[in-house]
């Protein structure tokens, strides 16, 4: 246990939606350079929680502290800018831009021309925007060598797996300090999502400091590449430990597997 | 008065937005349609020598809801079903063309088609006075005829198998189509009822007016869109609810601005704007949310 | 190379002659003739593979010297078309439909904002100079300048909440503001009324009157075509303004949000601020459109700004492309001239537009030049 600050603190995270209670008074934290994997069946609230923490939803109740400063009730584009990116379930790209389009648009916060530049000092544009793309191809080339080279193709010529990791550069361009993943190998065969473990592993291997959060279902991606797993359950947190012990958990297993076999 | 027929176009707009996910911009313009097809139905109904209210009316009816709702469904088999996967940008300017092709069609291609056509007096004249406020046959009428509608929508919805298909298409479509309902036969239907019900709007109109007029069904559009968004897209109840709502703003609005009736339609169009600003989904609630 | 440079020129100046050719012509198998060649010449780099590959790979390689050609031909249009003052204030009245359509595309098919009061915005333009020069005495090119700000300013007062809600609401908005912009300046007192402003003064910069016919390489021109190349200018640097801005980070971004709002959100972009400044934008130029038309006829008035019109401007920029900066170019120079010159369409034009746009929609919806990927130049 550090003593360091917590990168991520949410407690009491409570988000409804008219009657229904997505999340139920969740706390969570994440420190800095850990990779967490939540886990849980469909509608327990993983994603809620992501759309919570991303701004994308209000909560009904509960505290989210980022780097010391309180996020909730901030708008999403705020809470983009102070360092957190996220993929989506669906991926959320846009098809007809460029591939290198598609990234740059993370990179948003971070740019330093405006509009006058863009008119009438346009060199200095010009050279933002291709050290921009420099930067994109040198994201895209740690997942796939080739990559690159298509980068001003429409990204939705791309096949799924390389739509897949466009997103992630997006989320990466950034430069964040925490990475939500939202189920990143949904619809992939064993073979893809062997190679989005690798990707994952680069991504850790690049930026050592950078904090992950995944939400999957594949357990072999989960075991695979988190220190730290989180499990819910209707809303509610049920189980939080290493791999092993969380998937022994009674109630987990309940959650899965219904209860007759909790105790198998 | 108004608010009845503004409800029935109204219903139009809700049903199609619930059924396709779509606004069907030119909805408007088939409202001025059906209007303008029951004028050259009665014109040849009187050609024809039956000048009676009693057959003529109902032969009007017949006649325009068929053929109206006839020209919504290839509006809807042109323009809209083939775009409702792409963008709803694509579908907003489709069908805005296409109103705007019906419109310039009758102001071609009907004789003298830009200027406003009398429409003839068929319901009874005259009227009651009760209790200091002056009634006019005319009006009950008119009133009745647009109640008589909203119910037998109300009973296709409720009570017909299509009724069924219809709203749990707006539901759920994949889980209606795997249930066997006939999804295009669904929307065909939908585009049917909506464009037929206006016919009877537009009808009830002329017969409200005395004349017609080839834009008239831009603003009817516009007010029976707004009165569909106040309700709830997608909330049946809540359109007819909006169209009365707007019949009787408009008309209170008119009765006590002064030049009230030149400056009627910048009412109502002020009131859409105002409340779409403030309040864009609706009294009831509109139907989508979209997921992340 | 120097091959790159002659196909280039060759076919602008081809295509140039023959347009002109068919402007001028008298005669029925005059007009039919080089309408023949127009397309015979089109279908051929259609068809024949390695024609329409080669030329295309020549524009891209040169693609100053197009330009360049380009602008040279648009300068020597006046001259060709010198015999007919009617027809330079056609390409006059393209030139207005090319700035009001890079605005709106701006707005349309860059950020997904859908302004279907283009008309009313442009008519707060041209009332604006009509007020400013008629009623308080203004210089005509001050007026010009200063017309368009009042669309911007009414377009950020009344618009700012809605941009936020969903497409449709937006739209419908915009139609109810066309028609109140509309009823309004009918019946108000010092708009004037059915009648609108008349004698707009003419424009006249350091002394030279517009209404001077100029001379262009010792020949002389209609004085129409002081207006022309004003417009010319003008339409250019509406086109260089929006095309710099479409290739930045704003127009990505605006990208990002007609696409993905949530994605665009995500990445730190504010949609409010990018909506309303998509809209402001927009809403200059199509104002700087209508404020100029008011001082090339000399007056305006209400039926110049209604509901048809916004229609008109939406059909330039689908039939070009949504989105794209060349398309809105190509977009006004077709449905701007061919009602003029086919009078007997004249009267079928909107329906003909209509028609068109649901045509492009269903199979052609990128339009006629497609928006191209970005490179940031």
């Amino acid at each position: 246990m550090s003593a360091a600050p917590n990168l991520l603190d949410v407690t009491g995270l409570t988000v409804r939606f008219g009657g229904l209670v997505a999340l139920d008074g969740v706390d969570v934290v994440v420190a800095e350079g850990e990779t967490v994997g939540v886990i849980g069946p469909n509608g327990s609230g993983k994603t809620t929680l992501f759309n919570a923490l991303t701004g994308l939803l209000a909560p009904a109740a509960g505290d989210v502290v980022f780097l010391g400063r309180r996020l909730t009730g901030l708008e999403a584009h705020a809470i983009a800018r102070l360092g957190i990116a996220r993929t989506f379930q669906a991926s959320r790209l846009c098809l007809d831009l460029s591939a290198f389009d598609n990234i740059l648009i993370g990179m948003h916060a971070r740019r330093r021309t405006g509009l006058l530049d863009s008119v009438v000092r346009r060199g200095r544009l010009v050279g933002e925007m291709r050290a921009a793309i420099e930067r994109a191809s040198h994201l895209l080339a740690l997942f796939n060598r080739d990559l690159p080279r298509r980068g001003f193709e429409r990204v939705g010529q791309l096949p799924q797996i390389d739509r897949r990791r466009v997103e992630i550069c997006r989320a990466l361009a950034a430069g964040p300090r925490l990475l939500l993943l939202d189920e990143p190998s949904a619809g992939m065969n064993p073979e893809e999502t062997a190679e989005l473990m690798r990707d994952l592993r680069i991504v850790r291997d690049e930026m050592p400091g950078l904090s992950v959060v995944i939400i999957e279902h594949d357990m072999f991606v989960i075991e695979g590449v988190s220190q730290r797993v989180v499990a819910f359950n209707y809303g509610r947190k049920i189980a939080e430990g290493s791999f092993a012990e969380v998937a022994r958990d009674a109630e987990v297993r309940a959650a899965y597997l219904g209860a007759e076999t909790a105790h198998a | 008065m108004l608010g009845v027929m503004y409800a029935l176009v109204a219903v139009g707009f809700t049903l199609f937005f619930g059924v396709l996910d779509v606004i069907h911009f030119s909805h408007g313009d088939i409202f001025m349609l059906g209007a303008f097809t029951g004028l050259t139905v009665l014109a040849g109904l009187r050609a024809a020598g039956v000048g009676g209210a009693l057959l003529a009316l109902p032969l009007t009816f017949a006649a325009s809801i068929l053929v109206t709702g006839a020209v919504g469904v290839l509006a809807e088999r042109v323009c809209v079903k083939p775009l409702a996967r792409a963008s709803p940008l694509m579908t907003l300017l489709a069908t805005l063309s296409l109103g705007l092709v019906i419109r310039e069609a009758v102001l071609i291609f009907y004789p003298r088609g830009a200027d406003p056509k009398p429409f003839p007096q068929l319901l009874p004249q005259g009227g009651v006075e009760l209790g200091g406020v002056a009634i006019r046959y005319e009006n009950l009428a008119i009133l009745g005829i647009g109640l008589a509608a909203m119910v037998a929508v109300d009973r296709v919805i409720k009570s017909t198998k299509m009724g069924a298909a219809i709203r749990a298409v707006a539901q759920e479509p994949e889980a209606a189509q795997m249930m066997g309902v006939n999804l295009d036969r669904t929307v065909d239907a939908t585009f049917f009822l909506g464009s037929g019900l206006a016919a009877v709007a537009g009808i009830l109109s002329g017969l409200y007016y005395s004349e017609i007029h080839f834009i008239m069904g831009v603003t009817g559009g516009v007010i029976g869109f707004s009165a569909a968004a106040i309700g709830g897209l997608g909330n049946v109840y809540g359109a007819i609810v909006g169209g009365l709502l707007f019949g009787v703003l408009q008309t209170t609005a008119a009765a006590l601005i002064p030049r009230g009736s030149e400056f009627r339609d910048v009412v109502a169009f002020a009131v859409v704007m105002l409340f779409l600003v403030f309040k864009p989904s609706g009294i009831l609630g509109e139907k989508s949310v979209e997921r992340v | 190379m120097s091959r790159d440079l002659a196909g280039v020129w060759l076919t602008e100046a081809a295509v140039f002659a023959l347009v002109v050719a068919g402007i001028l012509a008298e005669r029925p198998w005059a007009l039919g003739a080089t309408g023949g060649a127009l397309v015979v010449a089109g279908g051929l780099v259609r068809f024949v593979p390695r024609l329409g590959a080669a030329l295309a790979g020549a524009f891209a390689r040169r693609r100053a010297a197009a330009l360049a050609g380009g602008a040279v031909l648009a300068l020597a249009l006046p001259l060709a078309l010198r015999s007919s003052p009617y027809w330079t204030f056609v390409a006059t009245l393209a030139l207005l439909y090319v700035t009001t359509g890079q605005g709106l595309n701006f707005q349309i098919g860059t950020a997904g904002v859908i302004n279907l009061a283009g008309a009313a915005f442009a008519g707060l333009g041209g009332y604006a100079v009509g007020l400013l020069t008629v009623a308080g005495g203004w210089p005509a090119w001050l007026a010009v300048l200063v017309g368009p700000w009042a669309a911007v300013l009414v377009g950020t007062i009344l618009f700012v909440p809605i941009l936020k809600t969903r497409g449709h609401y937006l739209a419908l908005v915009t139609i109810a503001f066309v028609f109140i912009f509309n009823i309004l300046v009918n019946n108000l007192e010092f708009t004037g009324g059915p009648q609108g402003i008349k004698n707009i003064p003419t424009l006249s910069l350091a002394g030279y009157a517009f209404t001077t016919p100029p001379a262009l390489a010792g020949v002389e021109l209609p004085a129409h075509a002081n207006f022309y190349y004003a417009a010319l200018v003008m339409a250019g640097l509406t086109t260089w303004v929006l095309r710099r801005l479409h290739d930045s980070w704003l127009g990505l971004a605006l990208n990002t949000l007609r696409d993905d709002e949530i994605a665009a959100r995500c990445c730190g972009v504010s949609v409010t601020r990018g909506k309303l400044l998509a809209f402001s934008i927009g809403n200059f130029f199509i104002g700087l459109g209508g404020a100029f038309y008011a001082v090339v006829v000399g007056f305006v008035s209400p039926p110049d700004f209604d509901f048809g019109y916004s229609l008109v401007m939406l059909s330039v920029i689908i039939i070009g492309g949504v989105d794209s900066i060349p398309g809105v170019v190509l977009g006004a120079c077709l449905l701007v001239p061919l009602p003029e010159r086919f009078r007997f369409l004249h009267e079928y034009r909107l329906l003909l537009y209509g028609v068109v746009i649901v045509v492009m929609l269903l199979y052609r919806p990128r339009g006629l030049w497609p928006a191209r990927i970005r490179r940031y130049r």
